[in-house]
């Protein structure tokens, strides 16, 4: 093990006979698959995280396994690449590659032994056995469902007087399905399963054969509202296979773009809360705010979502300079409404008695179950994409890091309510920078891979992109809110099943997002 | 401040934002419409089968300040039970197909059924592939589309409008 890693700090951490691709963002090794485990322990003891774990499955030889790590505050990503010849699972090292594993299990028929659960994760039932849609012998093609199967299996929870709570898939309020399958003890909630993939599209297989330019648009209906952070963050890694510069117009205009998108999108967490504590009178004067913020939107682009924006090579169209001083004028009334009403919900008693030491999730979990984003950061952490790994602009124009330690449903309604007003000012102080010029350069799609990162409202969104003869050959996915759902399964335990509400909007996770 | 001197102090009241004149007056002839038809109000339950959550959020700004549309008679409900309408969105996958059907099957007669977005309405980029079945009307019988990348709220004012308008009372 030595020889491997002389010294982890100054050295790199794998030999260099094994680096088959470095770049901006990642270096990649290709590891022998009995080494794997060895290197997974010191990786654990240098504190390093699994982010992410996908499977591809190149024309020519065997699939490959990419297991994606966070080291400490190293900006680029590790990346270790294995022949997915009898692949052992890594969950007892590092909990959250379970659910990888099951999704790679879905996509491809690969088993790991000693895999912690075995049932399907996105495809349900009406799927017929032995069907791997991600496999490149599958055509995409409509299929017969099945018709007759056996019912999915919940954990049960034993003992006299626990019973159970159903809910969903479709649910009380406006919003996606999922089901919640909760084991309750009096009032108490016991356990928490979550059960997602009824918004399964096929994401993954759907951008597989067509030209880069046409998966914008699958990126962009990842998740409604962050359907900037999809889009820039596929863009950029074919930006980068291309190695292409975006103007810096276009820099600039995504940067505002996306700090626009983070804050409309928040505020319907902070609104979303304080309806679940039916607090109305507050929950209008944030809708109020945002509604203002999307109207905004249209007019900046045409779109309230901001769809269409974002383009391989910079932006659709330019955005003309009197709307961007326009634009400048909403954020500074917004900051002022948002720091009003956020000061005023606060002196409110019952909004205290409900939110705090409501729905805590602890800190350990964050490397355990790799959370990110607002959830991570009111637990301790000081996980942010746009610092820890910069990209697209946010290099030269660094955002200021939030935080909060207490991981309870106020840790998090304070921590989204500064982040929207930073963002906020961020787009304040950013627009007089804006420079004249181009908003999109010709880019020539070039054949190869990149891994690239951003950091969308729910957090860290990971996408890895291989294009060969001018087509997508895979088109890999990971969203916040694919981690971040576990943190609600522990978040919940022990709360009473009145809080589930406004413990599930303190994390607004994306269901779509999750089920691709 | 004692409840005596509140009864004396002016009232504190100023506008938020300035209201849409071509959102009130659609709003305003759909009210005459649902006066008509429904009777004063309708309910809506909405149903995702598939969408990317856009057109969700759009559906719950209609309740927000500057559209709500309760004024109108128009009212969102917990259950298929208690709805008129069912707004369905996205493109039907496999998973949701039987959620879907029993919903709709759960909801009283007369009943319509619109779908919302250009998923719901035609499948968009995702017909014919592994994952989905196809558009609401592949499914359960569809009674108006209202298409967008999601439709903004007006838009879907203006489509319940065009509804109710070719809705005999029933």
């Amino acid at each position: 093990m030595t020889q491997i890693f002389e010294n982890p700090v100054k050295q790199p951490l794998l030999p260099s006979s094994w680096l088959i691709q470095k770049d901006a963002t990642a270096s990649y090794y290709e590891v022998p698959a009995d080494g794997l485990e060895e290197i997974i322990l010191v990786l654990k003891a240098l504190e390093s995280r699994l982010v992410w774990l996908f499977c591809t499955e190149p024309a020519t030889e065997g699939s490959r396994l990419w297991y994606v790590f966070e080291r400490g505050e190293t900006p680029e990503f590790l990346v270790l690449v294995l022949k997915a010849e009898n692949p052992v699972s890594i969950a007892t090292f590092y909990p959250v590659a379970s659910r990888f594993e099951r999704v790679i299990t879905d996509g491809f028929g690969i088993r790991f032994s000693d895999s912690l659960d075995n049932r399907r994760l996105l495809l349900h039932e009406r799927y017929p056995d032995g069907f791997h849609p991600v496999k490149k012998s599958f055509q995409n093609t409509s299929l017969q469902s099945v018709d007759s199967w056996a019912p999915y299996e919940f954990q049960l929870m034993g003992g006299t007087s626990v019973y159970q709570v159903p809910v969903g898939p479709v649910h009380a309020g406006i919003i996606e399905p999922g089901h919640f399958r909760f084991s309750v003890i009096g009032e108490t909630i016991l356990n928490l399963e979550i059960r997602l993939g009824y918004l399964h599209r096929g994401i993954e297989k759907l951008a597989e054969g067509h030209v880069p330019a046409f998966c914008v648009a699958v990126a962009e209906s990842i998740s409604g509202d962050e359907s900037v952070s999809n889009a820039c963050c596929y863009v950029m890694a074919v930006e980068r296979i291309a190695s292409t510069q975006v103007p810096g117009r276009a820099v600039c205009l995504r940067l505002l773009l996306l700090e626009l998108e983070r804050s409309y999108s928040l505020l319907s967490d902070l609104a979303g809360m304080v309806t679940d504590i039916a607090f109305s009178a507050s929950a209008s004067r944030f809708l109020i705010i945002r509604e203002e913020l999307q109207r905004l939107c249209e007019r900046l682009t045409g779109s309230r979502f901001l769809k269409g924006m974002i383009i391989i090579g910079g932006i659709s169209h330019d955005i003309p300079d009197e709307l961007l001083r326009e634009a400048k004028d909403v954020a500074i009334k917004a900051v002022s409404d948002l720091d009003t009403v956020l000061t005023w919900t606060m002196t409110i008693p019952s909004v205290i008695d409900r939110f705090a030491t409501t729905g805590v999730v602890r800190e350990p979990l964050i490397d355990q179950l790799s959370l990110s984003g607002p959830v991570a950061r009111a637990s301790g952490s000081s996980l942010d994409v746009r610092i820890s790994h910069p990209y697209g602009g946010y290099e030269q124009y660094s955002p200021v890091l939030a935080q909060k330690n207490n991981g309870d449903v106020l840790a998090r309604f304070l921590l989204k309510g500064e982040e929207v007003l930073s963002s906020l000012k961020y787009i304040i102080a950013l627009i007089p920078e804006i420079p004249a010029g181009q908003v999109h350069t010709h880019v020539d799609i070039n054949d190869g891979y990149a891994l690239s990162a951003v950091e969308s409202p729910r957090g860290r969104t990971l996408f890895w992109v291989h294009i060969q003869n001018g087509q997508i050959e895979r088109y890999a996915v990971s969203t916040a809110s694919f981690c971040n759902w576990m943190a609600l399964e522990h978040a919940v335990m022990g709360n009473i099943v009145p809080d589930f509400p406004v413990i599930n909007k303190s994390l607004n996770l994306s269901y779509a997002g999750t089920d691709l | 401040m004692n409840i005596i001197s509140s009864f004396f102090k002016k009232p504190v009241c100023r506008a938020q934002f300035a209201s849409d004149p071509v959102f009130e007056t659609s709003g305003l002839l759909l009210k005459k419409e649902i006066d008509r038809v429904f009777g004063k109000s309708i309910a809506i339950r909405e149903v995702d089968c598939g969408s990317d959550s856009a057109a969700e959020i759009e559906l719950s700004n209609l309740s927000a300040p500057h559209y709500d549309v309760e004024r109108f008679g128009i009212s969102f409900v917990a259950s298929p039970r208690h709805a008129d309408i069912l707004a369905v969105t996205g493109v039907v996958t496999h998973a949701m197909k039987e959620a879907l059907i029993k919903t709709y099957e759960a909801t009283p007669e007369p009943k319509f059924v619109i779908a919302i977005g250009d998923d719901a309405c035609a499948g968009g980029i995702f017909l014919g592939t592994y994952a989905v079945i196809g558009p609401v009307e592949s499914v359960i019988p569809v009674d108006m589309k209202i298409p967008g990348n999601p439709p903004t709220p007006a838009t879907i004012i203006a489509g319940l409008l065009t509804l109710m308008r070719s809705a005999k009372k029933r």
